[in-house]
């Protein structure tokens, strides 16, 4: 069961990471560099919606690039 | 002498592996017995009387003795493994108070990264420490830590390998085989997309490996991997989350791939590149690099290695220029060193 679940954690890994990691790196980038996110958004948002969808097609697609 | 002078690698003359002949069909010209045909004849060292082979291997051994690995000599290795290791760690709270830069502490790390492997590959060959002496702590204690940062757990490590040496080069169970590419350039970008998502190569394949060997040390190596992966993950989402993502981008994340990379080029596509040969004396060869022995990991004499594991990194080189004469009866290309 154990095992199933972290299987299960892992293949979505991608995804995770996107959420997990480059999202705030985003933020933080762009905190850095003083630049405002596009459409109203947060920083946190934009970086949420730029990495998820990053690590949503690296699920898909096998490959980052 | 209390171990094994002789390499891990299976001693019988490689029979031609015929592989599938789709690749032959795929790349056209293939003739109505392509599928019997393999895809290309395997370099094989020159058949020798038993009596010169038996004499050669003696010298051999005779020179590997000298180099064999000293525990006492080995400590160094612990020293600055454990040293390093702890300078790492302590990266981590020196740059988020903003006592250090980030970049020196990048750049160690990346350097860390790159080089740390090189003190586990003793550790899996337990050259630090052998089982049953009082050095093998240490020699456990190098192999579990000089990787963590690459996020490649001891246990898988040291089988893999091991598989490495007994199949090196065989296109189906070398774990590093996948590694293999035309040029150097084809190299270094295969290093990056072998750790794709979905690709097959790398840490991918090195699970699958385990998978399909399926003993007690597999399953508990593949059980190591995906709890580091995890706490990894956990640790780097942790900080990032936390304020900190530009420490755990350039301490841990950046350096980690670098590393990774140089690591594959330098340690597996270059000593053993083209992977035309199968036994011990034709499945390294011998090359000689601009970059030079220190940052080629000492990897031009790599042949030495998988002679005698026993010899450490730092020996190859001596042990080479003594054994060049035997090794060149054997019909290795010393040409280059």
């Amino acid at each position: 069961m154990g095992v199933a679940v972290i299987r299960k954690l892992l293949q979505w890994m991608p995804f995770l990471f996107g959420i997990g990691f480059i999202a705030p790196l985003t933020a933080q980038t762009m905190t850095y560099w003083d630049i405002d996110a596009p459409l109203g958004l947060s920083r946190i948002g934009f970086g949420l919606l730029f990495g998820g969808i990053w690590g949503l097609y690296a699920n898909i697609r096998g490959r980052w690039i | 002498m209390d171990r094994p002078l002789d390499d891990l690698a299976r001693d019988e003359v490689a029979e031609n592996i015929a592989l599938s002949a789709e690749a032959g069909l795929i790349e056209g010209g293939a003739g109505h017995d392509a599928e019997e045909r393999p895809l290309f004849q395997w370099r094989k060292a020159p058949e020798l009387d038993k009596h010169t082979r038996v004499g050669l291997r003696m010298q051999e051994r005779e020179v590997a003795a000298r180099y064999i690995a000293d525990p006492k000599q080995m400590r160094i290795y612990t020293v600055l493994t454990l040293g390093c290791f702890a300078l790492w760690l302590a990266s981590f709270p020196l740059t988020m108070l903003d006592i250090v830069p980030i970049w020196p502490c990048f750049l160690f790390a990346t350097f860390i990264a790159a080089v740390g492997y090189v003190p586990s590959h003793e550790a899996m060959h337990y050259n630090i420490g052998r089982p049953g002496t009082k050095y093998h702590f240490w020699n456990e204690a190098v192999g579990q830590v000089a990787t963590l940062i690459l996020i490649f757990p001891f246990s898988m490590a040291r089988l893999m390998h091991m598989h490495h040496h007994y199949h090196t080069n065989h296109p189906e169970n070398d774990p590093d085989y996948t590694d293999g590419a035309s040029n150097w350039f084809t190299a270094w970008i295969k290093t990056w997309l072998n750790r794709q998502p979905g690709a097959d190569g790398s840490i991918h394949h090195y699970k699958r490996c385990l998978e399909r060997i399926g003993t007690p040390a597999a399953k508990i190596a593949l059980r190591d991997t995906m709890l580091l992966q995890l706490g990894s993950m956990a640790f780097l989402f942790a900080l990032a989350w936390s304020g900190y993502a530009f420490e755990a981008c350039f301490l841990f994340w950046l350096p980690r791939h670098l590393g990774l990379s140089y690591i594959r080029y330098w340690l597996s596509w270059a000593p053993h590149h083209p992977r035309d040969g199968l036994d011990r004396y034709t499945n390294t060869r011998v090359f000689r690099t601009w970059v030079g022995h220190w940052l080629s990991l000492g990897m031009q004499y790599h042949i030495v290695h998988h002679l005698y594991p026993g010899i450490p990194n730092h020996a190859t080189k001596y042990a080479y220029y003594e054994m060049k004469p035997i090794l060149e009866q054997r019909g290795v290309d010393c040409s280059a060193l």
